[in-house]
């Protein structure tokens, strides 16, 4: 019996022997699969890779020394929407307000300078009453225009009458400023017709730039043309989603976009403004650029302080207002402003 | 027991010489397979299928099958079998980084059926070679996003950067992750493309017959054809083909998008578990159903029993849609 172990013992030592030295060949005589080298990926590790992400600073000044003026703002709200809290946001007394926020730096700039801001927001039970008979009752955005020395606009539905109204501030020396978008063409009615209105065209398709933007293709630089008004202290604005716009008179061109820009409906390159003023008519095809956060992007609040002292320095007097904002013009050096902040 | 039964009684000597010979029996029966586990002839090309949307749940098979490629000796070459219109980005360099680490180990070919856009281009970029046939689509190198939104002050998290951020530090980030994808691209094949990196950010897409003239391909064939072309440049001779599929286990989502965001759904009548917003992605944009088309198809499907109906005018997309979220 003791030789069972010893049996034992010879059948795993000889099927080792014959099972390992097979194993062993096929080690020997294997191609050996190397565990693979660690692959650099430089392309990972380009520290240019990382955007800048700093937000920037915004400093919105006004260099006009008008008296107080009124500037009215329609920011497009619709009658029926449930906007009825804008006109406080506006003043910091309501809740925020998209809207709200988008024109706060203007907002705040022509505040500072002693200038009223108003925002046009339509009554919807007003617009229901009948009109009295024989008689032509001025629109509700024509009650507000006859009060105001400047108008900024975002919105393009514009009714007929209203349309009127609108000419007839501009005719009586009222400064407008339109802020487009590329979508306008698109999904807003009458834009067409309130270009018609002020002299300004707008093209489809928005403008992009792959080369140098601002972390986006779509948030193109601008350069002026010249230097007029509105671009004193800007070397390079930033809009964030902006469409060519253009007025029938020559010279009219404020900024333009940086070389490499392309226009998304063309795939062309496109040196067409994107900033264009024809007297008291300013046309900027985009409305993002003075948002708080597009503000502090390239010198896009100059651009912004402009924009106030084009508003404020205009030849209007609004009938009714007597000598309180009467006519302010550029201002002459022994014309202080009317409450001693502007300036 | 029978110890004194001496006539039948192999004495020790014979004993252990038929033990030896036993043994050495089953030794010779097992030598063969141990020494084809240990040496076994490089004469497999794998298929490894990469179909749907890029998910984790694909690139966790992806690059497991890609590891058991590399470890296993009788794969000789790898084909990828590609159809998707692209996905997450993290899944999609987690597939990079196997198909880039499989094709330092072997021959790597890409073989696109209808689609490999977006995370599924980057998927295949380190490919030796990209296979497409005339009308396959390839491209759009870039990220779908949406344009960061501003949102009222959140109170309660411990830092600004919490529970929010800035505008302009989501756009950066987003600019990063564009970057990313197109630097990785020109990495891998800046010397094919036929146009500047301006061009190749752009995001278009190519059919097969142009991806072969500007760089975007290298090859019009078939998937026997990139398997054969693999086997050739390993010159594997006879050959077998191993088709590893993926993503199956765990199920692929459909992709669907809305106005501003791609969301993958995990079920077919999904509850709010079930979806999962997406946010940022390496997708095709167009080869994604906008999810008020799905509910027309639905409606439309169940009213008067005519799918054909929707998206009629862009049935080749329709068709690579089908493909591109692995319904």
């Amino acid at each position: 019996m003791s030789r069972l172990p010893t049996l034992a013992a010879a059948f795993v030592v000889t099927l080792a022997a014959v099972t390992g030295g097979a194993a062993l060949t096929g080690y020997v005589t294997a191609d050996g699969a190397a565990p693979a080298p660690e692959i650099q990926n430089d392309h990972y590790q380009n520290p240019d890779l990382i955007a800048n992400d700093t937000p920037g600073q915004a400093t919105v000044e006004m260099d006009a020394t008008a008296r107080s003026q009124t500037v009215l703002v329609d920011p497009g709200v619709e009658p029926t929407s449930p906007g009825g809290a804008f006109p406080l946001a506006i003043l910091g007394l309501g809740g925020s307000s998209v809207a709200d926020r988008d024109i706060r730096p203007l907002a705040n700039a022509l505040i500072e300078n002693g200038h009223e801001v108003g925002v046009y927001v339509p009554d919807p039970d007003r617009q229901r009453r009948p009109a009295p008979p024989g008689a032509d009752p001025p629109t509700q955005l024509g009650e507000r225009l006859a009060e105001a020395d400047a108008f900024v606009t975002f919105r393009t539905d514009y009714e007929p009458d209203e349309l009127d109204a609108i000419e007839s501030f501009v005719d009586s020396g009222g400064h407008v400023v339109l802020a487009t978008e590329p979508d306008a063409a698109y999904s807003e009615p009458g834009a067409a017709s309130l270009d018609a209105t002020l002299g300004v065209t707008t093209e489809s398709g928005y403008v992009y730039n792959m080369e140098e933007n601002d972390l986006n293709y779509q948030r193109v630089y601008a350069e002026p043309t010249g230097e007029t008004l509105l671009t004193e202290g800007v070397d390079r604005a930033m809009f964030p989603s902006a469409t060519p716009v253009g007025t029938t008179a020559t010279g009219s061109d404020v900024l333009r976009p940086i070389a490499g820009s392309e226009l998304s409906t063309t795939r062309a390159s496109t040196e067409a403004p994107l900033v264009v003023r024809d007297d008291d008519v300013v046309a900027i095809g985009d409305s993002d650029f003075l948002s708080p956060d597009n503000a502090r992007r390239a010198d896009n609040d100059a651009l912004i302080g402009n924009l106030a002292d084009f508003l404020v320095t205009n030849d209007r007097t609004p009938p009714g207002s007597g000598g309180a904002s009467g006519p302010t013009g550029p201002p002459g050096p022994g014309q202080p402003p009317a409450n001693g902040t502007a300036g | 027991m029978s110890a004194d039964k001496p006539s039948t009684a192999l004495t020790s000597r014979q004993q252990l010489a038929v033990v030896v010979l036993a043994a050495a029996l089953v030794g010779a029966v097992l030598a063969p397979s141990v020494y084809a586990a240990t040496n076994e002839p490089s004469d497999t090309v794998a298929v490894v299928e990469i179909e749907g949307p890029v998910t984790t749940a694909l690139a966790d098979d992806v690059e497991s099958e890609l590891a058991d490629v590399r470890a296993n000796d009788s794969v000789g070459a790898v084909v990828l079998k590609l159809d998707t219109p692209g996905g997450a980005p993290v899944a999609s360099e987690r597939m990079y980084k196997a198909v880039q680490r499989t094709s330092e180990d072997m021959t790597v070919i890409a073989s696109v059926q209808s689609i490999s856009a977006s995370g599924g281009y980057y998927a295949m970029a380190p490919a030796d070679e990209i296979y497409v046939l005339p009308t396959s689509t390839v491209g759009s190198i870039g990220l779908n996003a949406p344009a960061p939104r501003t949102t009222s002050t959140p109170l309660g998290p411990s830092g600004p950067d919490k529970a929010g951020s800035n505008p302009t530090q989501t756009w950066a980030a987003q600019q990063t992750l564009a970057d990313t994808f197109v630097d990785a691209m020109m990495a891998e094949r800046g010397e094919e493309f036929q146009m500047p990196r301006e061009e190749v950010a752009k995001a278009q897409v190519y059919l097969g017959t142009e991806a072969v003239q500007n760089g975007f391909a290298d090859e019009i064939g078939s998937l026997n054809e990139a398997i054969h072309a693999a086997a050739t440049a390993e010159e594997l001779g006879e050959y077998t083909v191993d088709t590893r599929e993926t993503g199956g286990l765990s199920g692929l989502p459909f992709l669907v998008r809305t106005d501003t965001q791609v969301v993958a759904i995990y079920a077919n009548n999904p509850g709010y578990a079930d979806v999962e917003p997406m946010g940022l992605t390496y997708v095709h944009w167009p080869a994604v159903p906008h999810v008020d088309t799905i509910e027309r198809f639905s409606e439309t499907d169940l009213r008067t029993g005519d799918p054909t109906q929707p998206g009629g005018a862009t049935g080749n997309a329709t068709g690579r849609l089908a493909g591109g979220v692995g319904a």
